[in-house]
């Protein structure tokens, strides 16, 4: 075979190859904003999973981070509905699906359930907040703490409690900027829903107005500015959810706020002590949420699409989102093995407050770092 | 090509030109054309006209200039603590060979090697609360060092390690143009080591020391990954606070304004960068 025949003979088996895999993987787009854990999860157990289970399917996991790049993405969507084109996005891990604004009108979100989901009747009641969301895993909240400097009879269980501990023990407590994490967030918002009675409900997607926020801000500022000289050096704040566990590892505080699944993670992980206490709030929980994941009704592989959501909800999956996430079933707990409930049975919730994204999370996030961020005194 | 380079000077300086012709080609492409985009953007508006309503917007803004104070001074602070730190170990290697200053020069260089996250992750375990230099002192029953993690002097010194590679070569390089023979020349007339390195060293690398700041300079001023992890919440540097504008306020009109007069700054400096070579070219021809 001289250079030329071996040249051509290449090319011509490099073509067969081609078209054959693209001939074979169907290439699903599923988009996540979430942390790495969720992320990885998808990368590392669905996928595999899936694509046993699907042969010809390929799922590409697409990090879109931080949540606001999602919205860019899903606005492409939109856009791409009207102007009837091909939106590249087959499935979101997790989105809010009220936003973008006249999405649901236009019809852009897939409705579960008049989709035929094989699982979606297992699905757990409380969690449906809308047709277009699936909510496939849920987290939360909660205080963890160093049970070694805490005896558990005395962690906190309401907020007046947590409060007077974190002033009777100064530079024991860190929450992370809001923006950058859900745990320091969902901490700033419990604040929010103590200032305005305690009711979650006050706070919606679509309801948002100035006025309200000014008032209702402006008094959840004042109780986090008293708070402020009593945390970690007097009013420091983590860059992230990790970072601050990688504090209450180091012992450096005592309690910090953290998602129910990264704290259970770092506990399976060796990265926390086995003894680290876990407790939520009994007045009102911290906030948390069911991931909603969102299908658009324009998706090149809707099909696909609706058998990686239906995927989700399988036995298998749900297993998996509870022992390798720490998270919370999306289904009934009675489509799951009684064992896995009783194990964890300390961090199951009777209720779970939500936060409105939106205008709201904006006015939160960007009020905190104007008017309490600043007020550092490192006297 | 090499054939139009020979035939004569009319055709040498179209060569020359095809030859700079696409990274020229890039920079309008990819930088210029941008920049004019950014510029125009924040301040006109089809159909509603001129408004540099922004620009004042931020210059009245406590907050907006509070962080832009905050990113001049660590900028300042950090590029001068750069080259101070970097001077010495440039004068023990452009002075001395051997082994031990292969070791000091592979140290020195090493930081360029390693991404800026995995700094700031090891500046945490290691300067940060109960991290190892807090261990080392508690077990020699010395008390615990005050952690700068999240304090504005966490991120300078994350910065001040991370770009020693680049202030040392640039400043070996300046040195490379010392002659060891005017030192020797001085040394025999009797000069002491400050002596040496006021009166002889020093003028000899003055452009490239101004060219380091202004390297520096360019650098810092866009810092991101280190103030994001190591510093204080607020104030913010310039980096952190425009990606926080863009994405989580979802607000791109201010982020792009914050980012037009950050390269205000980063123009002059750059600026002075070009005169000091043009002089430098001067002074050696």
């Amino acid at each position: 075979m001289n250079r030329r025949e071996f040249l051509m003979a290449g090319a011509a088996a490099g073509l067969v190859a081609s078209t054959r895999f693209a001939a074979a993987a169907t290439r699903l787009d599923m988009y996540t904003a979430s942390d790495a854990n969720i992320s990885d999860f998808f990368n590392n157990v669905v996928k595999p999973a899936f694509e046993a289970a699907n042969p010809g399917t390929e799922l590409n996991v697409v990090i879109a981070r931080p949540s606001a790049a999602l919205d860019a993405v899903a606005q492409r969507a939109l856009a791409a509905l009207s102007a009837k084109a091909d939106p590249q996005l087959d499935f979101i891990e997790q989105y809010e699906p009220m936003l973008p604004a006249g999405g649901i009108e236009a019809g852009l979100w897939t409705d579960f359930q008049k989709a035929d989901l094989a699982n979606y009747g297992a699905v757990n009641k409380l969690a449906i907040q809308t047709a277009y969301g699936l909510p496939y895993r849920g987290s939360q909240v909660l205080l963890a703490y160093d049970a070694t400097k805490l005896p558990r009879e005395k962690a906190p269980k309401t907020f007046a409690d947590l409060a007077a501990w974190i002033k009777a023990n100064p530079g024991q407590f860190i929450y992370n900027r809001p923006d950058k994490g859900g745990s320091g967030f969902n901490f700033v918002n419990r604040v929010v829903h103590e200032v305005s009675g305690r009711d979650p409900l006050k706070f919606k997607v679509d309801n948002f107005d100035q006025a309200t926020a000014d008032d209702v801000l402006g008094k959840a500022w004042a109780v986090l500015n008293d708070l402020a000289p009593s945390l970690y050096e007097k009013g420091a704040y983590t860059a992230g959810n990790t970072a601050s566990l990688q504090l209450l590892a180091q012992g450096a505080v005592t309690m910090i706020p953290a998602w129910s699944d990264q704290v259970l993670q770092a506990i399976a992980k060796g990265v926390l002590p086995e003894n680290t206490g876990l407790v939520q709030l009994g007045d009102l929980a911290l906030c948390g949420g069911f991931s909603q994941a969102v299908v658009p009704t324009n998706a090149a592989h809707r099909d696909a699409a609706l058998k990686l959501a239906d995927f989700m909800l399988t036995q298998e999956m749900q297993t998996a989102v509870i022992e390798k996430l720490g998270g919370f079933p999306g289904v009934d707990w009675s489509n799951l093995p009684k064992a896995l409930h009783d194990k964890y049975a300390d961090v199951i919730p009777s209720s779970i407050p939500t936060f409105p994204s939106g205008e709201w999370t904006k006015a939160v996030q960007d009020g905190w770092y104007r008017n309490v961020a600043p007020n550092i005194s490192r006297t | 090509m090499i054939a139009a380079l020979r035939s004569g000077a009319m055709g040498g300086r179209l060569s020359g030109l095809l030859l700079v012709a696409l990274p020229v080609a890039l920079l309008i492409w990819l930088v210029l054309w941008p920049v004019l985009q950014a510029m125009v953007g924040t301040v006109y508006f089809p159909g509603t006209g001129f408004s540099i309503a922004s620009y004042t917007y931020f210059f009245t803004d406590a907050y907006s200039l509070r962080n832009l104070w905050l990113t001049l001074w660590v900028t300042a602070l950090t590029s001068v603590l750069r080259v101070v730190v970097a001077m010495p170990i440039a004068l023990y290697l452009r002075f001395r060979t051997g082994s031990i200053a292969a070791l000091v020069q592979a140290l020195a260089l090493f930081p360029m090697f390693v991404p800026s996250v995995l700094v700031a992750y090891a500046f945490i375990r290691v300067l940060g609360p109960n991290g190892i230099v807090d261990t080392v002192l508690v077990a020699l029953h010395l008390p615990k060092l005050m952690s700068p993690y999240l304090t504005p002097a966490g991120p300078i010194i994350g910065l001040v390690w991370d770009g020693l590679p680049l202030t040392l070569l640039l400043l070996l390089s300046g040195l490379g143009r010392v002659s060891i023979a005017s030192v020797d020349a001085a040394r025999d007339l009797g000069a002491g080591s400050w002596t040496l390195f006021t009166r002889i060293i020093l003028p000899r690398i003055q452009s490239s020391i101004i060219v380091t700041l202004a390297f520096n300079v360019l650098g810092l001023f866009s810092a991101f990954t280190l103030p994001f992890l190591l510093g204080p919440a607020s104030p913010e540097m310039m980096g952190p606070y425009m990606q926080r504008t863009f994405s989580d306020n979802a607000d791109p009109l201010n982020a792009t304004t914050q980012a037009v007069i950050t390269f205000a700054f980063c123009a002059a400096f750059g600026l002075i960068y070009v005169r000091a070579i043009a002089k430098g070219r001067k002074g050696t021809a």
